[in-house]
């Protein structure tokens, strides 16, 4: 989809894409001082985005990631951060539905929803990935026997 | 997993830039390969291991993996 950018300008550009929507939400939002979160946003979103472009000229993993141009164990550093931050917010979200529970907080829904869009997301994941692929042994006389043994 | 990536490589008086240029992987990425931290995909193996000019299995030595099974 971003492909006609440049691999250097893909992450500024989606910074500045996702800090456009967050300042038209302070636009429609109104109030007496939009004006001044809309200023906040967009120096926020600048400096991201000029962070990203900075980053992406470094010559290391966090510069190949930030400029979009990661070989095969970058992407998968890239990937196991991801799954960390999975866990973190899944803990996080399952410590906040906990707490509201108890305190018998009207505040309780959003943990919920982010809990229940990782379990969606994760089971989401698992079909989309081909773990639920069940194929028949090409060889009938090899179905029945225990698996082979694996390396780990 | 050992492999003969740092070995082929000084011998042919190559640096981790070029290495990792005619591989199409970073610096760094060669630098994990060499010092063993970092085991590359089957691809990226055949890749090295043609870069080299040498079969997969004596580029790629599973050491003490294989007596472990």
């Amino acid at each position: 989809m971003m492909s006609f950018i440049r691999p250097r300008l893909r992450k500024p550009a989606w910074t500045v894409l996702a800090g456009a929507v967050f300042a038209a939400a302070w636009v429609i939002r109104g109030g007496p001082n939009w004006w001044l979160f809309v200023t906040l946003v967009a120096v926020a979103t600048a400096g991201r985005a000029f962070a990203f472009y900075a980053w992406a000229g470094e010559d290391d993993d966090v510069g190949a990631l930030a400029g979009s141009r990661a070989d095969e164990r970058q992407n998968q550093l890239s990937l196991r951060s991801r799954a960390l931050a999975f866990n973190l917010t899944a803990l996080a979200a399952f410590a906040g539905l906990t707490v509201a529970v108890a305190l018998r907080a009207s505040w309780w829904w959003p943990f919920a929803v982010i809990l229940g869009v990782l379990v969606f997301g994760y089971l989401f994941g698992l079909s989309s990935y081909g773990i639920a692929e069940e194929a028949p042994a090409d060889d009938p006389e090899t179905e029945h026997q225990p698996p082979a043994p694996v390396g780990r | 997993m050992r492999n003969r990536v740092r070995e082929q490589r000084t011998q042919r008086g190559l640096s981790q830039a070029e290495v990792a240029a005619a591989l199409g992987v970073s610096r760094q990425t060669v630098i994990s390969i060499e010092n063993g931290r970092y085991l590359p995909s089957l691809p990226l193996a055949f890749r090295i291991a043609r870069f080299f000019e040498l079969p997969v299995d004596k580029m790629f030595d599973p050491g003490d993996e294989e007596a472990d099974r």
